[in-house]
This record gives C-alpha cells, sequence and structure tokens, in this order.
C-alpha cells in the first residue's frame, strides 16, 4: 500500500489516561494524529467484541489505556481489564491472529509525556509491521 | 461412603434402576432428571416423579442430543423447599451445572448431583440405527467401551474426552474398570449423597485399583488424541487466512450459541439492537473495504463467543454436532478452550469454591501484560 497510514483506535480510560492525553494536548506535545480515541469509563468496561470489531474492520491496531495497578477509580477495573487481556492473547494465539497489534498501557493523567511517547511508539511500530490484513479482507 | 454395589441378573441399567425406585419410594428424591428413550427410539432427557414410569428412563444410555445442564438450567434457576431433584448426568454435563451454578444461573438448593461414568456417546440423530432393536445396547456399551478409547463413531466431543469421571457430585455411580455385569461402584462425596445410599446393601471398601488405572489409560489415549487432532486442526485453522477459510461456510444461525449449555445470557449481545444496521448503515460498511460478507460479522461472532465463554467451556462438542455447515467446533473449542483456561489455572467445572477466572484477580500477577 503506498500511502500506508497506520489506524489505531483507542480505549482511553477516562480518569486515567483519557485525562493523560489531555495533558499531553494542553502541554502542546507533539504526537502523531493516527489514533482515533474513544473515552470510555474504565479498561476493565471494554468488552473484547469492541477490540476485535475494530480489528475485523480494518484497523491496523487497537490500544487501550487504563489507570496503574492499585490506582483504579473503580478499585480493581483495570486488575480485570488486565486478565481479559491474558486470555485476549491466549485466544489470538491459539487461532494464528497477531495480538500485537493490540496495547494495553497503564498511562496516569499526570503522564502526558507517556501518552505521546506511547502513541508515537505504536504509530511507529505498526509503521514497519504493515497494513492489517483484514484491512483488504472482506470475507470476514 | 464409597463401595460397590450388587448387579441382578447382568443388568447395571435395571440395578440404576432399582436405586431410583427406591429414591422415589422412600421421598429422599421427588424427581430424577436422567437420559431416556425417545418416541423414536433416540436419546431424549426425562424428568421421571412416579417409579412406575422408569420403564422409559435409560440411565446408561450413550447417545447425547442435548447436554442436560442446559434443561438444568431452564428449569432451576431459583431453589424450592418443595422439590428435591436428582440430575443423573455425564461429567460434561455435570461440568457444565457446576460452571452455571458459579454463573448464578442455577440454584444448587434443590438439587442432588448424581454423576455417572460416561466412555463416550452417539449423536442423537442416526441413534436409532446404532442401536437398531437392542433392548440390551446400553449394557453392552457400558460392557464394551468402558475400557475402549478410540470409537469413532462416536461423538467428536467425546472422543477427545478425558473426563469420563465425573469431577463435581453428591454421588458417582460407576463402572469404568469394575465388572459391570456383576457390580457397579458407588461413591457418596456428600452428606446428600450419603443420604441417597443409606439403606442399600453396599459392599463398602476403597475405590479399587483397577478403576483408578482404567481410568488413568483411557484419559492418557484420549489426550494422546487430542493432540493429534489439535496438530490436523492447526494446519487447517492457524492463521487470518485459513481461519477465515474455516469459518467460511457459517450461516449466522446462532446455533452453536443456543445449545451450549454454559453460554448463559438470557439473551445474547449478538441479538441485541447494537447489531441491526439499516441499509445505509450497511452501504456505509461496505465501502470500507468495497464489499461486505453477508450474513454479515461471522467471524467476529465466533471471535467474540470464544473470548466470553471459553473459559467455561467444558468441551462436550454439543455445538459441532448442532453446526448445520458441519464447522470443526469440538477440536477448535477443544484447542482454545484448553490453552484459555491453562493461563489461569483453571478448569471448568473442576470445583465449586474456585472462582471464574473473569470475576477474580491478585495484584501480583500477570505483571508484564499493560507494561511492555
Amino acid at each position: 500500500m503506498a500511502n500506508y497510514e497506520p489506524k489505531i483506535v483507542g480505549f482511553l480510560c477516562n480518569w486515567c489516561t483519557y485525562a493523560g492525553a489531555d495533558l499531553a494536548g494542553t502541554s502542546r506535545m507533539q504526537y502523531p494524529p493516527n489514533m482515533r480515541p474513544i473515552r470510555v469509563m474504565c479498561s476493565g468496561a471494554v468488552d473484547s467484541v469492541y477490540i476485535l470489531r475494530a480489528l475485523l474492520e480494518g484497523a491496523d491496531g487497537v490500544f487501550m489505556g487504563g489507570c496503574h495497578p492499585g490506582d483504579c477509580h473503580y478499585v480493581s477495573g483495570n486488575y480485570k481489564a488486565r486478565r481479559r487481556m491474558v486470555l485476549f492473547n491466549s485466544i489470538m494465539k491459539s487461532v494464528g491472529l497477531d495480538s500485537d497489534r493490540v496495547w494495553l498501557r497503564w498511562i496516569s493523567a499526570a503522564e502526558g509525556r507517556k501518552f505521546a511517547d506511547t502513541i508515537t511508539e505504536m504509530t511507529e511500530h505498526l509503521r514497519k509491521k504493515g497494513p492489517s490484513v483484514f484491512k483488504e479482507k472482506w470475507e470476514v | 461412603m464409597k463401595g460397590t454395589i450388587q448387579v441382578e441378573s447382568k443388568n447395571p441399567e435395571a440395578t440404576i434402576r432399582g436405586l431410583f425406585a427406591q429414591w422415589l419410594k422412600d421421598g429422599k428424591l421427588s424427581a430424577i432428571l436422567t437420559p431416556a428413550y425417545s418416541a423414536a427410539g433416540t436419546a431424549t432427557v426425562a424428568l421421571v416423579s412416579n417409579p412406575e414410569k422408569l420403564a422409559e428412563a435409560a440411565p446408561l444410555l450413550p447417545a447425547m442430543g442435548v447436554n442436560a445442564a442446559s434443561i438444568v438450567d431452564e428449569i432451576a434457576r431459583d431453589g424450592s423447599p418443595n422439590a428435591k431433584v436428582g440430575l443423573f448426568l455425564r461429567p460434561c454435563e455435570l461440568r457444565a451445572v457446576v460452571e452455571l451454578m458459579k454463573l448464578k444461573q442455577i440454584a444448587h438448593e434443590s438439587l442432588v448431583l448424581i454423576g455417572v461414568d460416561c466412555p463416550g456417546t452417539y449423536k442423537a440423530a442416526g441413534f436409532r440405527n446404532v442401536r437398531g432393536k437392542d433392548a440390551d445396547f446400553d449394557n453392552k456399551h457400558v460392557r464394551d467401551q468402558a475400557g475402549y478409547a478410540d470409537n469413532v463413531n462416536f461423538r467428536m466431543g467425546c472422543q477427545m474426552c478425558e473426563h469420563s469421571k465425573p469431577l463435581v457430585y453428591d454421588l458417582n455411580v460407576g463402572f469404568i474398570g469394575m465388572d459391570p455385569d456383576t457390580e457397579l461402584w458407588v461413591e457418596a462425596a456428600s452428606d446428600k449423597g450419603k443420604t441417597l445410599l443409606e439403606g442399600s446393601e453396599i459392599q463398602e471398601q476403597d475405590e479399587p485399583d483397577s478403576r483408578k488405572q482404567a481410568l488413568e489409560k483411557l484419559s492418557a489415549a484420549r489426550r494422546a488424541k487430542t493432540a493429534r487432532r489439535i496438530e490436523e486442526l492447526d494446519k487447517a485453522m492457524m492463521g487470518p487466512e485459513k481461519l477465515v477459510e474455516y469459518f467460511a461456510d457459517c450461516l449466522n444461525c446462532h446455533n452453536c450459541m443456543k445449545v451450549c449449555p454454559v453460554c448463559y445470557c438470557r439473551e445474547c449481545f449478538f441479538d441485541s439492537d447494537t447489531f441491526q444496521r439499516d441499509i445505509a448503515e450497511h452501504v456505509r460498511v461496505s465501502l470500507r473495504k468495497g464489499a461486505t460478507r453477508m450474513p454479515s460479522e461471522t467471524m467476529l461472532f465466533h471471535l467474540t463467543r470464544m473470548n466470553h465463554m471459553m473459559l467455561s467451556c467444558v468441551q462436550c462438542g454439543i455445538c459441532e454436532d448442532s453446526c448445520p455447515v458441519t464447522i470443526g467446533l469440538a477440536t477448535l473449542y477443544k484447542k482454545v478452550s484448553q490453552n484459555a483456561q491453562s493461563e489461569f489455572d483453571y478448569l471448568s467445572g473442576r470445583n465449586l469454591d474456585e472462582p471464574l477466572p473473569l470475576v477474580t484477580f491478585r495484584e501480583s500477577e500477570f505483571l508484564k501484560v499493560g507494561e511492555e
């Protein structure tokens, strides 16, 4: 694909990562515009169906951001998100799909720098990997 | 309490019916859910309450059309002080009942779990041809198949099953590694189970070594077969190209979800309005890749079902039996669920006190996830 720009769907927790993204913005930090942020109340509230739907419809990557372990606004949502991620990765591996396109990261409201760096890193990572096979594959 | 009971006139099935009759007459149970012959001689399930009607019950019937946990899910959502129902179920059915109890779909209160050994079953469809008019078919099955691991006519789920003895039960009725013409194994694991055995003539003893060895041998053979099947599966299924091919014939009928004993939502997310698109929306989605497969989002359905259900999957394989386009779901779900459950050192239906992996967590686990 000639003009390949990675397309990332991001699920950002309202209390930490979304605020971290906000801080990156208000601090005028530069990072690639490849991620479409979706604000969710908790990383533990993101069902696998939304990650899978994004991937199967052709997103090159899915980013999930939550509070650091121990800092969840709802006490344990991110621990549950972590377990669900383990399950998700196991299933992707079992059927031979690439779970390397789905990133879960803990980014607090104070970590604007970390947010900008992580999105930059993920965009570059996906640029190297090339477009997702599901971008063209319509028979899913 | 554990030991053996005498089998009369080489008929273990009649002996079990005799136990049923006793339990119903003594009022220890108000009804028993048991496999039974249908009007067509195929397999069905009956809730028998009158001992006179026990001739219809076929506790050792080796055919399965439905995982009976689905039926328990329908009838025992709540308990009642006015009913005490004995569930005479196979190991995979009991495992599913245990999972559904943990998922708060089945109330334990009115139920007594009676688990029977199961060396494997045939599909209910076509079973009348397998059985013919042989009235002694069930007993022959118990006699001949108990030590035989590789019956290719069994349901695919059964061919890979390594749990021929129930994992959780109040009472286990067993025949594997025994001489079922003369004696059956009975083992009460709880007070409910002990109550059932009171008054019966039991030769108390420890589980015979022959039984332990026969069960272990059967499990080992099945594990080897599973490994071979998964090796073949991987050649046909791994990776995006092949995975899409594997599910290419899917009609989106959702049968696999409807017959699944542990798929417990009253309304499936995939039947909800979330997946209703109007025609303009369909066109908009189609424009993204230039075309959309119809019916749409079948791959999403299967992958999501895996994410939702694999930790409770009991690998009964009833999904494959119910698939109108014969997608090889039993082996696929065997592999995926084994891998998923082992991540959390979990085994579905193993223990009522073991929490479901997704409702619990430890702070100091999976520390790399989310960090790199």
